[in-house]
């Protein structure tokens, strides 16, 4: 396996990693975690030590960067200040910038495309609204293409056959 | 510590809190504020009479709050002197007619209700800070639950429920059902090691603490299981690795891995705990009926005062600072102050001993000597010219000079002056003449350097202790740097006056660097704050004046950082090649100008 040793810079570079390098792998975050509780693949202590060992691929390829439920109860306990939560999003960004994304992601961009939001707002809640004096929400597909096209989503996700239908 | 209330060179005040200390070393005048204790020390046998018929119960300190004394009460068995004293906040009172039964029962008549508070004087030479430390309060951390949790205790707890003159008469038993447990867990680095809910630093004493304690519950118990949670055992000392080793042979497990969180199962009051065994990568759950947390120690909530009483600085963590890490380090940056146990840093028992000791050994030698001999590099007054402006006294690390500005009066112990030169750099009017480092000495050292082609110089003030010895530490390691540098040094980089800086920019310098040491290790206390202050005023003025501040720079490089002064020096040489003749020749015109307009301003006040 190839080892990328300025991997642990790249992320300690981002927001929130900056302490990343002061973990003595005390396993606080291990033992705090909900996820590590009903999923052995997700060890916080353990992507940590592989970002510090420099396994990138590794690491970016994987399916459990995306199962961080951002509870912070890691970053919280965390002796050294590690806020690993914050370096989880970091390893996430990069791993969008570089091309691997999970598929739940996609089909998450999928339906943004679709339907410009992820919840359909239908006819029952819309009648809800009016009950309570709020305003009908209408598809907004345009308002939220905008913003896929200036975040930049459109060159790494690109458009599925289907999206061009709706 | 018998001895030491029997000592007859050695007088004990206790109940007591020193309230000032003025002079310096060898003149100390010391005030203490001795609290009323309310029993004639001389006359009490400790016959226990009085405490057997006081009413009032309350929670005893010494016993971690585990178990009572009575308003009348000796802090702990040892205590020296073995006499008997009331705190007052909880007695019923002086009025015989709501209590009075200790007086009533005392045989040697030696309780006094009308004591006063005493405020007692005296000279000494010498003084010995040993003031402790306060240990860690693990109630913030509530993923631990202690304070809400019976079952979870602290280290201090543990220790008391184990001494056979502890609140169980060394029963080791559990606080809610008061039987003996079957398990018990450890939690080492409680608020140790920890940025942000407790002290960055190694408390030093707690793995150790952890390990005797074990020990004993083998030994008292062998049937108890023990498990510790740890992230590294630090087992440094002499015959602590055997320690540690006896230890994991009485069955004690050590896992590396610090719990997430401790669960208590309401019905049997056990403790659940989930924690990742990060040697084996491995979850596992734990079920305890007692946990403790070894808690580090803390620096005492009032070591602000104590500083004040003998303007002490701290180290970052929040201790006392030695005069040096290294080569003084029982040594308060005061003369004639010295330091002895956890006051200075977190310490075991023999490390508080051995530096007590060495403590003790350096006063002595101070007062057996009866003379101090100074360094002649102190700081000299010229009363006439001062106009009492009193930068020089809230410059000055030691407090050496004070000045009254509505009296106009300026006193000066020279005694007190380490030589830093900080006032005669802050002085506007030349009232402050710095011996062996004169305005004079220092200005013709940059005529000198700037003599001829003053245009590829750089003109380095550096400081003795730190800058100085880092440019050594470079040339001794055989490390290039530019030759372009020209080192001028100082005992401090606050000595470095505004006027240097600018009148090296008048002789045609195209680089000025003002180094020193590391913020928070500048060998005068505070000193180097106010160069801080200083060069970024000077960047202001050069604004002002139209040269570029980038040309003035500011570096802190330490006595080992020799790589780190050679690669400043190369980073500055590459700016100072930036800086052309026709720049330095502006600089030049505007300072000579600057320094004309000065000199009648300066002529017309005269006048």
């Amino acid at each position: 396996m190839k080892l990328s040793p300025r991997f642990k810079y790249e992320i300690a570079k981002e927001f929130g990693g900056e302490n990343l390098k002061l973990c003595f792998a005390c396993g606080i975050c291990t033992a705090s975690c909900p996820i590590r509780e009903i999923d052995e693949k997700y060890n916080p202590r353990r992507i940590i030590r592989m970002v510090l060992l420099g396994m990138k691929q590794r690491v970016l390829n994987s399916d459990f960067i995306w199962l961080c439920s951002s509870c912070y109860a890691c970053t919280e306990r965390c002796p050294q200040g590690v806020r690993f939560t914050e370096v989880m999003n970091a390893i996430k960004n990069l791993a969008v910038k570089e091309g691997y994304i999970h598929p739940a992601f996609a089909q998450q961009l999928h339906i943004l495309r679709q339907f410009g939001r992820l919840y359909e707002i239908d006819e029952f809640d819309n009648n809800k609204r009016i009950a309570f004096g709020l305003p009908k929400v209408e598809k907004t597909k345009g308002f939220t293409k905008k913003i896929i096209e200036i975040a930049g989503l459109n060159n790494i996700i690109p458009r599925r056959e289907d999206d061009k239908n709706v | 510590m018998m001895d030491v209330g029997r000592h007859p060179n050695i007088k004990l005040l206790t109940c007591s809190q020193v309230e000032s200390i003025s002079g310096y070393v060898g003149n100390f005048h010391v005030r203490v504020h001795k609290k009323a204790r309310y029993v004639v020390e001389s006359e009490c046998t400790a016959c226990n009479d009085c405490v057997e018929v006081c009413p009032v119960i309350i929670p005893d300190e010494y016993q971690q709050g585990l178990s009572s004394r009575k308003a009348i009460y000796i802090p702990f068995p040892q205590a020296v002197p073995s006499a008997y004293l009331i705190d007052m906040n909880n007695c019923l009172g002086t009025n015989p007619i709501a209590c009075g039964k200790c007086a009533e029962k005392c045989d040697k008549k030696c309780i006094d209700y009308d004591m006063k508070d005493e405020i007692i004087e005296f000279d000494v030479g010498t003084v010995i800070v040993a003031t402790g430390m306060d240990v860690f309060d693990p109630t913030p951390l509530d993923e631990y639950g202690y304070g809400t949790y019976e079952n979870v205790i602290t280290s201090m707890e543990f220790e008391r429920l184990l001494s056979a003159g502890g609140p169980s008469d060394g029963h080791f038993i559990r606080p809610t059902d008061r039987r003996k447990p079957k398990t018990v867990g450890f939690i080492q680095c409680v608020g140790s090691r920890c940025e942000q809910r407790g002290q960055p630093y190694c408390s030093n004493i707690c793995c150790m603490n952890t390990i005797k304690d074990t020990l004993l519950l083998k030994d008292h118990y062998p049937d108890i299981e023990a498990k510790v949670f740890y992230i590294d055992m630090r087992a440094f000392g002499k015959g602590f690795e055997d320690l540690f080793k006896r230890s994991k042979e009485a069955g004690v497990q050590y896992i590396r891995g610090i719990p997430g969180e401790i669960i208590e199962d309401s019905k049997t009051r056990n403790l659940k705990i989930l924690v990742e065994d990060t040697t084996a990568n491995k979850m596992e759950e734990h079920e305890f009926e007692m946990m403790v947390l070894s808690v580090g120690v803390t620096p005492r909530l009032d070591m602000p005062e104590v500083q004040k009483l003998l303007t002490l600085s701290k180290t970052p963590d929040g201790f006392f600072m030695e005069a040096h890490p290294k080569l003084k380090p029982v040594d308060a940056p005061t003369s004639g102050v010295f330091f002895a146990g956890c006051a200075e840093a977190p310490k075991d028992v023999k490390d508080s001993v051995t530096q007590a000791s060495a403590a003790a050994a350096r006063a002595e030698t101070l007062l057996a000597a009866g003379k101090v001999k100074l360094e002649a590099i102190t700081s000299e007054l010229n009363a006439d010219l001062c106009r009492f402006c009193t930068i020089c006294a809230q410059a000055c690390p030691y407090k050496a000079i004070t000045v009254d500005p509505k009296k106009k009066t300026i006193s000066y112990i020279e005694a007190l002056c380490k030589g830093c030169g900080t006032c005669g750099a802050e002085c506007r009017f030349s009232a402050i003449k710095m011996k062996h480092f004169t305005d004079e000495q220092i200005v013709s050292q940059i005529d000198t350097y700037l003599e001829e082609d003053s245009y590829d110089k750089v003109i380095i003030f550096a400081c003795n202790w730190c800058s100085y010895a880092g440019a050594d530490t470079c040339g001794g390691a055989r490390l290039q740097y530019p030759p372009s540098s020209r080192l001028i040094r100082t005992m401090c980089s606050g000595r470095v006056d505004e006027k240097f800086v600018l009148h090296a920019f008048r002789k045609g310098a195209p680089m000025v660097v003002v180094s020193g040491c590391h913020y928070v290790d500048c060998h005068y206390i505070d000193a180097n704050r106010w160069t801080q202050k200083r060069v970024e005023k000077l960047w202001d003025k050069l604004e002002r004046l139209g040269i570029r501040p980038e040309r003035l720079l500011l570096e802190w490089i330490s006595a080992a950082e020799g790589r780190r002064f050679a690669q400043t020096m190369q980073d500055i040489e590459e700016l100072r090649k930036k800086v052309t003749k026709e720049e330095i020749e502006h600089t030049i015109k505007i300072l000579t100008e600057e320094e004309e307009k000065e000199r009648q301003k300066q002529e017309k006040l005269k006048k």
